[in-house]
């Protein structure tokens, strides 16, 4: 008796977990999407679910991949690369390309699966640095973090001269380190003197020490890699000890996000950050996006990279399309490796905002944007490419 | 192999491992907490290893066991009959410690993360079959010990160290001893399971060792029961794969039911699912039918 | 010298937080004889309980603190049946039981508070409620209202509670409560109501301790409990279990600790040193600095 329970018991798991018999040919795309829709960033991960899943009622709308309907499969990590690396060790058995994860920790855990696989898992929303370890097997929505940066921070720099010397605050995740080396790396091309970078605990309940002591240096201008909601608590923080020149103070784009607007309030008015996303560009696929976006969050303009996930699922329509891809499950590792292939070469795709190249993984012109911020909104300042 | 299964079953070993890890020092009332950065520690130094002084990975495997035990011993010199508290900051500390160490050594990957470990073996299909043969070995092998350390001699002072400190010393058990030799040796799985983990990714990263590791660990001990190994055994693959089976409606509330079931267990049973009572009355059973399959042999014969 | 001074007022103001929280922590062991390690979720919870009616409300500061304090009320009264039952011996604090159930219920509202409330995202209280306005400011040493209250009513709390506890009869009987049930029933005490009395209290210092938070910090997080979690849990057992003038000593120096550490070491080793120097102290005082009382 025992032993048949053991064995119904294994027999369930391992048809739930996928040992069962390949599918047969389907007639609807499906695109998995490993995200983090619970846990201490489901806020964010349901915005780029929002992204893809609208992307998926247009493309359906107009008549779906190479005529077939396409559907996003939400699959939620829930940040755990338990949960990630067993997700995606089921989905690529059969799926054609993924999208996600996010975020780091599970794309550590769960991409090499993928790269084994040969199996495309579009990575949208993560640096260049984390995404080409698992080249050719993901792509990069961002280019090179120095490249990038040091074109950003100089032009902030020029539009205030007076900024002669300049303190960042880090917070240790990732790449930010990094992010923060280009930072400084641009400012000394500038004869800007860094005075320092004050390390900002993860766990920080409050600021005054850190402020402090970022202020008893004496800068004319600050830097923000942290998260949005320290660097809004950081923000009011510098208000408070009587920082006036809030346009000296540069928020990076992984800290533009919800929580700072929403722990900022007005206390981020004036504050400058970079970003390469422009809500304010009009054109009308993103003007549906946004007007959607509005009716579905109570009002609020997107979140930056609300749009990734968009542009990824249409650069797979356009992957699939142009490559002739037909989903025969006996061409899978051929077709998947066709649409990987395409899309680290992209040429001119249409992105929601703007059109962009790839090459060999890498995006090569796409624009950032300086914008200041004022009662809750992004004013673009300027385009800087 | 079917990859899902392999991941399902390696990282469930790796849940049993820990937490037996965590149940060992439990059985002298020790929550001891240091085994989550035991398994960051070692599985850091393998990583580094194999990686970038290209050390066989059998080597680097028995650094990072040896390490853990090091950490482990030298560590319990101090706290080896401290009492509760006491172990449970000095494991939040070095909790602490080993997260702003590792962030800050570029030699092995700081912030960003190690990538890239090697497949041992060579090819990805004996990478699998030598994680998991390795580790389910390290499952015999660490319940095969701990169950003959709860039922020696040494098991049942431990029991009478969990009950009453205090008079487990006036009968003459020495605590320090106990305390060092359960923390020691929890210690030790926790260093070889941290670098098995980290093999299982094929990547490390910091994110893999957190505090959230240690509620998994710990609703693993206190639902499945915190009196016997079995529990672990029983409960770990459950509250696991469960969950992956679940709708992903249900699945968005994993974390409420997880809080919910250890509640529940605590309220209603303490003591967890599979209690030292229930383990003996399997054993009974089973050598009952045992007997009576003997005796009618020889009625038999 | 005005940079280390206002590092020493961050530093109070930061241990006015640990010292609002270790009182309450400290409470309900001495009246209920529970390790609370998710009380600060608890907190955080009535926090967003009080944003929440504020909002609903248009910034109705009085409604909006009364639905803080009887959230926390709320939550003590329902939590603490499950505490009672789980405590298996009487006479000592049974550690292990207490803080694993309060790990289970700081694991649900932690979860409840991303999923639902304001999707997850922190939330920011209003100027009304948030200690903003500057009472001093002298080049770099700024003093917010907020920090003022915090640290005024820390000490009181611990003052009040003090006096409640040991030396006014309500707080006795609860003592006796905890520390012996059946011989409490003895000598006459109501079980029932008094044991609920003293979760009531506690609840209703927890709801205080939320407004106050919401004063000095201005905002809130689901994971805002769990980040200060570990330092209360270390600072109750630094200075001795259930010591309240302990708690209040030990939490404003580690307040002062930390600041000075990010202030002159480095922000990311803060909660390393500071954890290692409660550690040094712990292996040489493991009942504390300043004794048990539990």
């Amino acid at each position: 008796m025992k032993r048949l329970i053991g064995v119904l018991v294994l027999v369930l798991f391992a048809a739930a977990l996928g040992f069962g018999q390949a599918k047969a040919v389907v007639n609807e795309w499906q695109v998995p999407f490993l995200n983090c829709l619970t846990g201490p960033i489901a806020a964010i991960g349901e915005f780029l679910e929002w992204g893809a899943e609208y992307a998926a009622k247009e493309i359906n709308a107009s008549g779906g991949i190479a005529g077939k309907p396409v559907k996003v499969v939400p699959i939620d990590t829930a940040l755990d690369p338990q949960k990630g690396s067993v997700e995606m060790a089921r989905i690529v058995k059969d799926s054609l390309v993924a999208m996600g994860p996010v975020p780091e920790p599970v794309i550590m855990a769960a991409m090499p699966i993928a790269v084994e696989a040969g199996m495309m898992s579009m990575t949208a929303t993560t640096s260049l640095e984390y995404a080409q370890k698992f080249f050719p097997w993901t792509v990069s929505f961002l280019p090179p973090t120095e490249q990038r940066l040091a074109t950003i921070v100089t032009a902030w720099a020029k539009e205030f001269p007076d900024i002669k010397q300049a303190v960042q605050f880090v917070v240790p995740y990732g790449p930010w380190p990094g992010m923060a080396a280009a930072h400084v790396k641009a400012l000394q091309e500038l004869n800007i003197q860094v005075l320092g970078q004050v390390d900002v605990p993860d766990d920080a309940v409050t600021f005054g020490p850190l402020v402090v002591k970022a202020l008893e240096e004496k800068p004319d201008g600050i830097i923000l890699v942290t998260h949005g909601e320290q660097a809004a608590k950081i923000i009011k923080e510098l208000k408070n000890r009587g920082w006036k020149k809030m346009n000296h103070i540069l928020v990076f784009s992984s800290a533009d996000d919800a929580q700072l607007y929403s722990t900022g309030g007005a206390d981020l008015n004036g504050v400058q950050v970079y970003n390469y996303i422009n809500l304010d560009i009009s054109n009308p696929r993103w003007d549906a996006f946004k007007a959607a976006f509005a009716k579905d969050h109570n009002g609020m303009a997107p979140f930056s990279l609300a749009p990734n996930y968009y542009d990824a699922l249409y650069m797979i329509k356009e992957a699939i399309e142009k490559t002739g891809v037909t989903g025969d499950p006996s061409k899978l590792a051929e077709e998947r490796k066709k649409i990987a292939d395409y899309c680290a070469n992209v040429q001119n795709f249409h992105g929601l905002l703007f059109n962009w190249d790839m090459k060999d993984g890498i995006p090569t012109n796409k624009p950032n944007y300086i914008f200041e911020i004022q009662d809750g909104k992004k004013k673009l300042v300027k385009e800087v490419r | 192999m079917p990859l899902p299964l392999y991941y399902y079953l390696s990282i469930t070993a790796v849940n049993i491992l820990m937490s037996w890890a965590l149940y060992l020092p439990y059985r002298v009332a020790h929550l001891h907490f240091i085994t989550i950065a035991n398994m960051a520690i070692s599985g850091y130094a393998a990583g580094y290893l194999v990686m970038s002084l290209h050390v066989p990975f059998g080597w680097a495997l028995a650094t990072g066991f040896i390490l853990g035990g090091l950490i482990g011993y030298v560590v319990s010199r101090f706290i080896g009959d401290a009492p509760t508290f006491a172990v449970v900051i000095v494991g939040f500390t070095f909790i602490f410690i080993t997260r702003t160490v590792i962030q800050n050594l570029p030699a092995v990957g700081g912030t960003m993360g190690m990538f890239g470990l090697p497949n041992i073996g060579g090819n990805p299909e004996s990478h699998r079959v030598i994680i998991l043969a390795i580790l389910y070995a390290m499952v015999v092998v660490v319940g095969w010990l701990i169950h003959r350390f709860d039922h020696s001699r040494l098991g049942r002072a431990a029991s009478a160290v969990f009950v009453d400190p205090d008079l487990a010393a006036s009968l003459g058990i020495n605590r320090k001893k106990l305390g060092m030799l359960v923390q020691t040796a929890s210690c030790t799985i926790a260093g070889g399971s941290g670098v098995l983990y980290g093999f299982i990714y094929k990547s490390f990263h910091l994110d893999f060792f957190t505090f959230a590791l240690v509620g998994i660990f710990m609703t693993v001990i206190f639902v499945g029961g915190y009196a016997t190994l079995w529990g672990t055994v029983v409960i770990a693959p459950i509250l696991y794969g469960v969950p992956l089976l679940l709708p992903s409606e249900i699945q968005e509330w994993r974390v409420v039911i997880y809080g919910a079931l250890l509640i529940l267990v605590l309220v209603l049973k303490p003591e967890g699912f599979i209690t030292p009572r229930f383990v003996r009355s399997i054993e009974t059973f089973l050598s009952g039918k045992r007997r009576k399959r003997n005796i009618s042999l020889k009625e038999v014969t | 010298m005005q940079g280390f001074v206002a590092q020493v007022i961050n530093g109070l103001s930061l241990g006015s937080i640990y010292v609002l929280l270790v009182t309450g922590f400290n409470l309900l062991l001495l009246v209920a004889m529970i390790i609370h390690f998710s009380y600060p979720q608890v907190v955080v919870f009535s926090m967003y309980i009080t944003w929440i009616v504020l909002q609903l409300t248009g910034n109705n500061l009085v409604l909006g603190i009364a639905a803080g304090i009887a959230s926390s009320i709320a939550l003590n009264l329902l939590s603490a049946p499950l505490f009672q039952k789980v405590m298996m011996k009487r006479g000592e604090v049974d550690i292990n039981s207490t803080m694993v159930l309060s790990m289970g219920i700081g694991m649900i509202i932690t979860d409840v508070l991303s999923h639902t409330f304001n999707k997850g995202l922190p939330i920011a209280f209003p100027d009304q409620l948030a200690g903003n306005t500057p009472l001093l400011r002298v080049g770099l040493i700024s003093v917010l209202t907020g920090q003022i209250w915090s640290l005024a009513v820390g000490i009181v709390a611990v003052s009040a509670v003090f006096l409640i506890l040991y030396k006014t009869r309500p707080g006795r009987a609860f003592r006796a409560i905890a520390e012996d049930p059946n011989g409490a029933r003895l000598v006459g005490i109501p079980l029932l109501r008094t044991g609920l009395a003293s979760y009531a209290l506690s609840g209703i210092l927890g709801g205080i301790i939320a407004v106050l938070l919401a004063m000095v910090l201005g905002s809130a997080s689901p994971g805002l409990g769990e980040q200060v979690a570990h330092k209360v849990l270390a600072v109750s057992i630094i200075a001795g279990l259930g010591n309240l003038a302990g708690g209040l000593v030990v939490g404003l120096i580690l307040g002062i600790l930390e600041a000075i550490v990010q202030g002159y070491i480095s922000g990311t080793w803060s909660d390393a040193i500071a954890f290692v120097i409660m550690l040094v102290v712990i292996l040489v005082k493991p009942r504390g600095l300043f004794g048990s009382k539990v």
